[in-house]
């Protein structure tokens, strides 16, 4: 089972970060999920694969009624992110799934119908979960055509995707970034391998240096905060991405 | 549901696809006696009027070849009809087991949930499913009958042959080489009836 832990609170408003699988098989990558909740209203983000939802699953229901998840965000296509999602339909028919208009014919490959799925436009919109107003935020070709982040401006957290992800080897995965210039080498060949466009990388950092972020929290690896959360942007803003080193 | 049931549904998939092969084998065969036919009406036409009931009798032939080959389209169409049905039980056996194992690793209200769908799930979708192979068995099984009182009405019809061939004067030796062939070709479709009546697709996802 994967450990789920409460990393902002405000009343019924709460964010938590589903991390870390013992059970895990090595040959799939490591996955985080958050679930945000506010009264009683929840949205799952990036849910995960098919193989870690029971592990998932579990973890949640230790400590929130799996129930009341009605929204689900998946902000790519990619297997480690919606593959599972036939099983939250198969769990509750009614989820809805907001996802990149541009991905709406591929990932119902992966199960649901037109009604599962909320398309988001290129340019983002909100997500009322709750009393909650979270935005998608654009986040194209990092690494997906047809990706969002998702930031929640009451408990500044920025929800980053594989952005801000690392690698992280046994011993040094902590659920939180403590070194940055130790964990950043985690998360450099990730990110020049990954992140297809420097300009939709330019775009993002001067996008989301306009946000309040007390917690930036990948898909992938630790989660930064405080003044960690600065210095990510500026190390990706001038990180060379979208070649193939040697 | 135990996590054995998606390697069944992978044999369901594979019965399947044996069944197929076998289809094609016997459509090949009707094909081949097609041909033979056609040769054997030429053959009673050069032998002449003492030939006649055996030109009549590889027509008869003819005719019984393409019905068998007709029978053996729709038997495919109907096979590759139940993929459709035999894939979504994959589908469904794969979301079942990933269920299952949550429910295995969960407790208070997830597993309460889980139960109750699961349940649900066993007396709804599983009970539908086994009614919709109970039909295709069944679809298959009057199928492959009707086919084997066609190829019996062969059998019997090279035979007949074998008997005329008797009275065809100077021709009568190939003649009989003909309706023997007739005979060997009829045994094996025979055979690969019998096999394909031994096919049953099974109801996996309880
Ligand atoms: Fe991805
Ligand atoms: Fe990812």
């Amino acid at each position: 089972m994967k450990t789920m832990r409460v990393i902002y609170e405000d009343g019924g408003h709460k964010w938590h970060a589903i991390v870390r699988d013992p059970n895990r098989p090595h040959y799939l990558i490591d996955t985080n999920e958050y679930l945000v909740v506010a009264g009683d209203d929840a949205i799952l983000v990036d849910p995960g694969g098919s193989e870690v939802f029971p592990a998932v699953f579990s973890a949640l229901s230790t400590q929130f009624d799996p129930r009341k998840i009605g929204k689900l965000f998946a902000s790519h296509q990619d297997p480690d992110i919606i593959s599972s999602l036939s099983m939250w339909i198969e769990f509750n028919p009614d989820i809805k799934c907001y996802l990149s208009w541009l991905w709406s014919s591929f990932v119902p490959h992966f199960g649901g119908t037109k009604e599962t799925f909320i398309d988001i436009p290129d340019k983002g919109m909100d997500i009322v979960v709750g009393g909650q107003r979270l935005q998608a935020i654009p986040a194209h070709y990092l690494h997906s055509s047809g990706n969002f982040h998702l930031y929640d401006p009451k408990a500044k957290i920025l929800f980053s995707g594989d952005v801000g992800a690392a690698l992280l080897p046994a011993g040094e995965d902590g659920m939180f970034v403590e070194n940055f210039d130790r964990h950043i080498r985690h998360a450099e060949a990730f990110h020049r391998r990954w992140m297809g466009s420097e300009r939709a990388k330019r775009d993002w950092c001067s996008r989301v240096s306009q946000l309040d972020i007390d917690m930036l929290c990948p898909q992938h690896g630790a989660i930064y905060r405080g003044a960690d959360v600065k210095r990510f942007i500026d190390w990706f803003a001038h990180l060379d991405v979208g070649v193939i080193h040697g | 549901m135990t996590s054995g049931e998606g390697r069944d549904s992978g044999r369901e998939l594979r019965r399947i696809v044996r069944i197929n092969e076998e289809i094609k084998t016997v459509v090949k065969t009707a094909y081949r006696i097609n041909l033979m036919a056609m040769n054997a009406i030429f053959l009673a036409k050069r032998a002449g009027q003492s030939a006649l009931g055996f030109g009549v009798l590889s027509n008869e032939l003819r005719r019984f070849a393409t019905e068998l080959e007709q029978q053996m389209i729709a038997l495919g169409q109907a096979t590759s009809g139940s993929v459709v049905t035999v894939t979504a039980m994959v589908k469904e056996a794969h979301v079942v087991r990933m269920l299952e194992r949550a429910r295995a690793e969960c407790d208070g209200r997830g597993r309460d949930a889980l139960d109750a769908l699961l349940r649900r799930h066993r007396e709804t979708t599983l009970t539908d499913r086994r009614d919709q192979v109970a039909a295709l068995n069944r679809n298959l099984a009057m199928m492959i009958e009707s086919t084997a009182r066609l190829v019996e009405m062969g059998g019997v019809l090279a035979r007949s042959a074998k008997i005329e061939a008797a009275y065809g004067g100077g021709f009568s030796q190939s003649l009989k080489q003909v309706s023997s062939d007739f005979e060997g070709t009829i045994g094996e479709i025979r055979k690969s009836l019998d096999s394909l009546g031994k096919f049953r697709l099974r109801e996996f996802a309880a």
